[in-house]
């Protein structure tokens, strides 16, 4: 009897425990989520009914499909370009050169500024009159100002300003915990530099570099500063989002809703996607 | 195990893009109280009008209160507290660097100065409290949303506040075509206008229709705001082109004016008109002013205070100048104060003070001499320093070029909102 009350008693207990973790899963995503779904379903400006109108008149726009396509190509295009920046940085830092700490301290300032501000200090810092094309036209080959705001690749290099150090700080830390040893070893073993790194280094932190891409793909897929600022014509959807609400009186939000539905479909859709190929790769 | 984990996955991409949307939505910010410390060394002779009835065309509101028994009489305030939640950085400033010393120097009162928004302002003076705000600063178009948000406001009058007589009867009317039942003190009269860069334009277009015929001379060069962006100008600038081509014509309803002839023709000069400007579009007026810095933009139709004070501020060129259209740069909109009418007696007689001199020809002055921002009241320009119209037009010009007000339509700002695609050229 006695057994069975503490039992109850320890349950009793642990319900308690995690009742503030429940309300918070429900209060902050379960209920948001489905207050966007229904949301996503009411035919525009009323309380009731039910509609796919939202989805179908989204869907079925070219433009609506080019938004979605434009999305895509920034973020894997940013995946990308960090990855390829943040490699060989990791690699140079794990040397801990000169200044390793203050460099350790600039990959983070991407992060530390906020979005907004980062995205006005790019449009000044490219701009016609810029500090970047100051510099670009005092080479013998540039003549005109070199035109990076408004433009694709423009906002790539700026997703990737700001996106970096996921790919950055992951792969570092993988670098970083790896044992020298094993590349020593290699080395003794007739290895060159090159082998070394595509054969020792490279399969060992493939975790860290995938972690770090997977978080810079789904931060980039919802950026909204960057190219609401210095995107021009080039408007994901988040940006297309804010659009539907703050373009109307009153705000479009069944259609907002919408996409923001669609929107986070395609990031499982694409991080699934990602996964799986991943794992069949490391299945290999 | 592994239908958890597509579960968990499904759940967290649909959390964020679901946070994206509530974020998205106009969640009021956190009240900001700035403390003033600026301390005025120039006093300003405040010119006491003497009051003159305005006559009321409603009466309000305000619950009327059981007579209560005679106790000594309370210390005069000497603090009160003003809510704005309208104005953008170039007003922000002026209040707590200008008119607050000012109101300070004329009346002996402090005014805290508090950045808020209406949605959380209305709430807050349902159940008045001492420093939740005893005057409010609103757009017409919130001065109109005040007068229905359930907020007892105080029936303004010549006895309260004499220099009300200043104003103009019909901006204390009406706002937003809604009766304002005289709650609201006109304060300011805001206005866009034909902004160019004269070190690139010596000779701006004075009318709609000559910019028109002279975009070729402006290619690439004319700052346009995407017909989809959050600034109202966004919808500005499309209204008045269409406005000057299409005239009275643009208040027939929406399904009627976009199968009219002229207005077709109207919107066909639009999108010709629009693929004359500076590519691509600016997102916002962020851009839009970046623009203008870089030379890319020359001439454009933007709100005429923040393009000269932020000319001022070195954040658009120095020559930038404003002129008026003739067939209507914008509705010239007032903004209002108001006292709430459930703050005690003794928080009204010093807010009635402030509002006073914020009324008086001194304060006014300042408005337009400062930052480029007419008059409300009936103050005579001559006392204005003429170096100000070197820089805009009179506030005459502007009130014979004004567009209607009654032409400012919810559903023509949607149907250009609507229509971004067209307006838009890649």
């Amino acid at each position: 009897m006695l057994q069975a009350w503490r039992k109850y008693e320890q349950n009793a207990v642990t319900l308690l425990l995690l009742l503030p973790a429940f309300a918070a899963f429900f209060g902050l995503f379960a209920y948001p989520i489905l207050i966007t779904l229904i949301q996503s379903f009411r035919p525009e400006g009323q309380t009731d009914g039910f509609t796919f109108e939202n989805y179908v008149n989204f869907l079925s726009d070219p433009r609506g499909r080019d938004v979605i396509v434009l999305t895509f190509v920034l973020a894997i295009g940013a995946t990308f370009f960090s990855l390829l920046f943040s490699i060989p940085l990791a690699l140079i830092l794990r040397e801990k050169v000169r200044g390793d700490r203050f460099f350790r301290l600039l990959v983070l300032v991407p992060m530390m500024v906020p979005g907004l501000i980062g995205a006005l200090g790019l449009l000044l810092f490219f701009g016609s009159r810029g500090w970047f094309n100051l510099a670009a036209q005092a080479l013998p080959f540039v003549q005109e100002p070199l035109t990076i705001n408004y433009t694709i690749h423009g906002l790539i290099l700026f997703y990737v300003w700001l996106y970096f150090p996921y790919t950055a700080l992951t792969t570092l830390s993988a670098l970083e915990g790896l044992d020298r040893a094993v590349e020593e070893a290699g080395a003794v073993a007739g290895a060159n530099p090159r082998q070394v790194f595509r054969f020792l280094i490279v399969p060992q932190i493939i975790p860290g570099i995938l972690a770090g891409s997977v978080l810079t793909f789904m931060t980039a897929f919802g950026a909204f500063s960057i190219p609401l600022i210095t995107g021009g014509n080039y408007r994901p959807l988040s940006v297309q989002i804010y659009k539907e609400i703050s373009s109307f009186i009153p705000a479009h939000w069944s259609a907002a809703s919408a996409m923001a539905i669609v929107m986070g479909i395609l990031q499982v859709a694409a991080l699934s996607a990602y996964m799986r190929l991943l794992r069949q790769r490391q299945a290999r | 195990m592994k239908g958890n984990r597509w579960l968990f996955a499904i759940a967290l991409c649909v959390l964020f893009a679901t946070m994206f949307v509530a974020c998205a939505a106009p969640t009021p910010p956190p009240a900001q109280i700035v403390k003033e410390t600026v301390v005025v060394q120039q006093t300003v002779a405040v010119p006491q009008t003497v009051a003159v009835p305005v006559p009321q065309t409603v009466i309000v509101q305000a619950p009327t209160k059981a007579p209560e028994p005679t106790t000594a009489p309370k210390p005069a305030i000497t603090e009160i507290v003003m809510a704005d939640g309208q104005s953008g950085a170039n007003f922000q400033e002026y209040f707590q660097k200008t008119a607050i010393p000012s109101i300070k120097a004329a009346t002996g009162i402090n005014v805290k100065y508090i950045v808020t928004t209406d949605a959380e302002q209305f709430e807050k003076m349902k159940a008045w409290k001492p420093g939740a705000g005893d005057m409010h600063l609103y757009f017409a178009k919130n001065m109109a949303a005040a007068v229905s948000s359930g907020v007892p406001w105080e029936v303004l009058d010549t006895t309260k506040v004499p220099n009300l007589a200043k104003d103009d009867p019909v901006d204390l009317k009406s706002a937003a075509g809604v009766d304002l039942k005289g709650a609201g003190a006109a304060f300011w009269k805001s206005s866009y206008a034909l902004v160019y860069n004269s070190a690139k334009v010596s000779k701006p277009p004075v009318s709609w229709k000559e910019w028109y015929d002279r975009r070729a001379e402006f290619k690439g060069h004319i700052g346009l705001i995407r017909p989809d962006a959050k600034s109202s100008a966004a919808w500005r600038q499309r209204m008045m082109f269409l406005h000057a081509f299409v005239g009275d014509k643009l208040a027939l309803p929406i399904d009627q004016l976009q199968n009219d002839p002229v207005f077709k023709d109207a919107w066909a000069k639009l999108i010709d008109f629009t693929s004359y400007a500076k590519m691509p579009l600016a997102s916002e007026p962020v851009n839009l002013f970046e623009d203008f810095n870089a030379g890319d933009s020359w001439i454009s139709l933007y709100a005429q205070d923040y393009t000269m004070w932020s000319a001022r501020q070195g954040t658009m060129p120095p020559t930038m100048k404003a002129v008026y259209p003739t067939e209507g740069a914008d509705i010239v909109e007032a903004s209002y104060m108001a006292v709430p009418a459930n703050i005690p007696d003794e928080y009204k007689a010093a807010a009635f003070k402030v509002l006073n001199y914020l009324l008086s020809d001194d304060s006014q002055m300042r408005l337009v001499s400062t930052m480029f921002q007419y008059p409300a009241t009936n103050v005579d320009p001559n006392l204005i320093p003429a170096i100000v119209w070197e820089n805009i037009p009179k506030m005459d010009v502007l009130k014979k070029t004004a567009m209607p007000r009654e032409l400012q339509r919810q559903d023509l700002i949607n149907y250009i909102a609507a229509h971004a695609a067209e307006l838009t050229p890649k």
